[in-house]
């Protein structure tokens, strides 16, 4: 039950021809008799067929002839949360979850049949970005799951009964969520990284799901659900040619009506930390989040920062958070830092769930792994480490079907080329430990850091050294 | 408990390929054992240049001392702190240094080790397996650190978080009566605390020997390369004496029963219902498991169409046969089907439950529909498929296989057992387990004072 600490979503890397010991030697002695790493193999790139349809949609195919006998299919549209109305966040969560409920032919019931039939499934997920509609399902029936999916993105018909109920459910479950600790931290360090810019508000409201209205989901939809600004990407076990003839035939006669949604402005790069105590009583944990406003995608940073970010806390449990705060002092189940970037802005946020008595110490101790960073070279043996462990989170997703398609409609909402996942790992690779070091001051230093506790209301007092945390916010 | 996968296989061979038999997914599987026990699986795929890797002991939650609840887990925890050989955050350094990832976790019945790599860290990865496998550093400082480290495990999963996972824990202490089916597998922060060294010593020694373990290898190696690198590291650990399993077997129940419980953080009420299911290798063990994808498998559910749709009881419904930490095939002891889901204001329990004793009566009364059944077992071989994708996934699958059932290639066989399942299979099973003197019903709803935990923008 280590589980939900160990993240699979490693950054990517690639493999020198150091060995284990070599590589761990600098900071702890590994066992004599540990044999070496083995040569490593080469990297595989994976080979994209892109195609323009007439109509403006771009198809990218990945066939496969191994791996399980299934059929990815995913269809990515510009134009996510931070497209909808401002006294409307989160609308695009709807929006999505009502994609499968209707079209103008198939009732809600139709579409979970017929999927099930082929032993398929369609999930459609909101970013900031864009709206994502994903579809897996055995290899079989991939003509019939291409046309599903052609069905719900473009003839979705958000049936009136299904928004009621959607609205209903959509209440209740953020009354839920609210419960959660993990859930309101969110909410306050986007907040305090993102302030007024739609990034920084895509959780939705009570209020917005309440004012949320059919019309406004099917104007949403026509406008963001058009060809020219559509990408449509196949894997698996399939030909191109094949996946091509059925793109064509599902999506060839999409055409694109009225005004696309305008772009949105980019994100400020920098912004007034704040410090933020949400109270929550009789918890027994606070949850501790620290973040800051970054870069947006296809920065110069990006590769050099995530590298920085692998070694603090992108890992796994040989993290510098990692190794302090759980495996040293025993504060928490897992601490970790992530950047997420998107195509207007990005944010770093680092956080771990700690016991009431520790949360002042554990904030001092994040600010010390960060100054740490800043203020000393990371060793050639643990940026070696990093960028191992960069190679290896790129094999292992290669090995997922669904991921590489995921991977590469994720990439090119944000404006990343096909070929970028190709690319990461050596990028990577050139990345010296100057650079790392250039990021951390760029990125980690914590005078610049917003930092949200949300746990009961007595540790405020173990909080004086780091900000004025006195008030609790008055939320939305 | 008895072994009947032969009678399982025996009904596959009678049967016909279904319409999906170009979608089955068959692997190659090879086993040898070892002269010290230890049984290792592989499976060949050169697809990516990685491996998967899992080692299974066959000790769980239900094999911890009394007095001692979650030590299990624990123990998992401090198979990770490092031996005499190789010291605490050794073996993190070099798996996730060689582009690995590894993780752990305890169920009822085994505890598995997994790690996904490059290829080239295979050997270390074998070295650090068996190296943990002979003895561990049992210091008292790591003991310390890993009671905190599972505590705050606890406190996040459990303490701190609405519902806290009582569809696990509270749904085993009502439905079994036998200690190591009903028990917390989490543990009481008091028996935790009180875990010492000896036991440490004592679990290691008693169920960590290579005879009470399986591995598993998926990916870019040769059968013999594999079967020679784990002789090479593992071959010299000898074998180990491990006590007599108790009989954890226990009847269905026969009479319902229910508990009412509050919960200081939820905001949104919620239900879990369980019932006792069929023993591992039963014949009825396939059927029930089509029947619970019929009932909450996915959005064309049964559950889903009749109480999320249609009655507009329920927020969401999720379940399974021994859901949330397992699957239909890798349970051992006594498993539950569970159901689990949040209710809506003004929704009373009863009413839910009367919805779903409906939709089971009508499957027992009326079967199901010839395209039905076969829709759903269609989409059952799909995510069958899906969960072996990842190599991490597919050797732990049959390292589980070969420890549960004592045959690895079960994992072949399973498809053609779901596809054997017929209609009055269907009628069978639910008549049998899914009644009400057989299931168990938590109604867990917000405590007043909750309106006051929490931020409320």
């Amino acid at each position: 039950m280590r589980t939900t600490v160990k993240t699979l979503a490693l950054p990517l890397g690639l493999a020198g021809a150091l060995t284990a010991g070599a590589a761990g030697a600098a900071q702890t002695t590994l066992p004599k008799d540990l044999p070496p790493y083995g040569q490593d193999k080469p990297l595989p790139v994976p080979t994209i067929t892109q195609k323009t349809l007439d109509n403006g949609l771009t198809v990218w195919v990945l066939p496969r002839t191994d791996g399980p006998p299934k059929v990815d299919v995913v269809l990515a549209v510009r134009g996510g949360k931070a497209s909808d109305p401002a006294d409307l966040p989160a609308m695009s969560d709807l929006l999505a979850s009502l994609l499968t409920e209707g079209t103008r032919t198939r009732s809600a019931i139709q579409i979970a049949e017929q999927l099930q039939a082929i032993g398929a499934s369609i999930d459609a997920t909101a970013g900031n970005d864009g709206i994502t509609v994903s579809g897996s399902g055995l290899a079989s029936g991939a003509e019939r799951l291409v046309g599903l999916l052609a069905d719900v993105g473009i003839n979705a018909s958000f049936p009136e009964a299904e928004v009621k109920l959607a609205k209903a459910n959509a209440l209740q479950a953020l009354k839920a969520a609210e419960a959660q600790p993990s859930y309101q931290a969110s909410r306050a360090i986007a907040r305090a990284i993102y302030g007024d810019h739609p990034y920084g508000r895509t959780l939705a409201t009570e209020a917005s799901i309440g004012k949320t209205e059919r019309a406004a989901l099917a104007a949403a939809h026509t406008a963001r659900f058009r060809p020219d600004r559509a990408l449509l990407v196949v894997s698996g076990r399939i030909d191109a040619a094949t996946a091509l003839t059925y793109a064509n035939g599902a999506f060839g006669a999409w055409k694109a009506q009225g005004e696309a949604p305008a772009e949105i402005a980019a994100a400020p790069r920098e912004a007034k930390p704040q410090h933020v105590l949400v109270e929550r009583s009789g918890s027994v944990q606070s949850a501790v989040r620290l973040g800051r406003p970054v870069f947006a995608a296809n920065d110069a940073d990006e590769i050099p920062a995530a590298l920085a970010n692998t070694i603090l806390g992108g890992g796994g449990l040989d993290t510098r958070l990692n190794r302090n705060l759980r495996e040293d002092k025993g504060y928490t189940y897992g601490a970790y830092s992530s950047f997420s970037v998107a195509r207007r802005g990005g944010a770093f946020t680092s956080g771990a769930d700690v016991r009431n008595e520790v949360t002042g110490a554990a904030v001092g101790e994040f600010v010390k792994e960060l100054q740490k960073l800043i203020d000393t070279p990371v060793d050639a043996a643990e940026l070696e480490r990093a960028k191992r462990a960069a190679a290896g989170g790129y094999l292992f997703r290669n090995q997922l079907q669904s991921a590489v398609a995921r991977s590469l409609a994720a990439n090119w909402l944000v404006g990343r080329p096909p070929e970028y996942l190709g690319q990461f790992v050596p990028r990577t690779r050139e990345v010296t430990a100057e650079q790392v070091q250039t990021m951390a001051r760029r990125y980690f230093d914590p005078k610049t850091l917003s930092i949200v506790v949300v746990g009961d209301k007595a540790v405020a007092e173990q909080l004086g050294a780091y900000g004025s945390f006195g008030a609790t916010p008055a939320g939305d | 408990m008895t072994f009947r996968r032969l009678v399982l296989g025996l009904a596959a061979l009678a049967i016909p390929l279904g319409a999906a038999a170009a979608d089955r997914w068959q692997l190659p599987i090879a086993v040898k054992k070892l002269d010290n026990g230890l049984t290792v699986v592989v499976s060949e795929d050169a697809s990516s240049p990685t491996v998967g890797v899992s080692v299974v002991y066959h000790v769980g939650m239900r094999l911890e001392p009394k007095g001692r609840t979650g030590f299990a887990h624990l123990f998992e925890h401090l198979m990770f702190q490092g031996t005499p050989n190789a010291p605490k955050g050794t073996f993190d350094r070099v798996i996730e240094g060689g582009g690995g990832m590894n993780n752990g976790s305890t169920r009822a019945d085994y505890t598995n080790y997994i790690e996904t790599a490059p290829v080239s860290a295979l050997e270390p990865i074998l070295w650090l397996e068996a190296d943990r496998m002979k003895t561990l550093d049992f210091s008292a400082e790591n003991l310390k650190n890993q009671q905190d480290v599972v505590k705050e495990e606890i406190r996040v999963n459990v303490q701190n978080k609405p519902y806290g996972l009582f569809f696990w824990t509270d749904v085993n202490r009502l439905a079994f009566s036998k200690w190591e089916n009903a028990h917390d597998g989490y543990g009481s922060f008091a028996d935790l605390e009180g875990a010492r060294l000896e036991d440490v010593r004592a679990f290691h020694r008693d169920f960590y020997g290579p005879n009470n373990a399986v591995i598993g290898i998926v990916g870019d190696i040769k059968a013999e390369q594999a079967f020679a690198l784990v002789e090479k590291y593992f071959g010299a650990i000898p074998a180990r004496p491990v006590p007599p399993r108790p009989d954890v077997d226990e009847p269905l129940n026969t009479r319902e029963k229910r508990e009412s419980q509050t919960d200081a953080l939820a905001q949104v009420p919620a239900l879990a219902v369980g019932w006792k299911m069929p023993e591992r290798g039963s014949p009825d063990q396939a059927p029930m498991d089509v029947l619970a994808q019929l009932l909450v498998g996915d959005s064309a559910s049964r559950l889903y169409q009749g109480l999320v749709k249609g009655r507009e009881q329920l927020l969401n419904i999720e379940g399974g046969l021994n859901w949330p930490l397992g699957d239909a095939w890798d349970y051992a002891g006594p498993a539950p089907l569970v159901l689990f889901g949040l209710y809506k204001p003004g929704v009373k329990v009863d009413a839910v439950l009367e919805a779903i004793d409906e939709e089971i009566a009508r499957i027992v009364k009326d079967g199901v529909d010839a395209a039905t059944l076969k829709r759903v077992k269609t989409k059952m071989l799909a995510d069958y498929n899906d969960s072996l994708e990842a190599f991490i996934s597919r050797a732990d699958t049959l390292a589980k296989a070969q420890l549960l059932w004592g045959d690895a290639k079960t994992v072949n066989q399973i498809p053609a057992w779901i596809d054997a399942v017929q209609g009055a299979d269907l009628q069978r099973v639910a008549a049998r387990y899914l009644t009400a003197a057989n299931r168990v019903v938590i109604d867990r709803t917000p405590a007043p004072a909750a309106a006051a935990a929490g931020d409320k923008p």
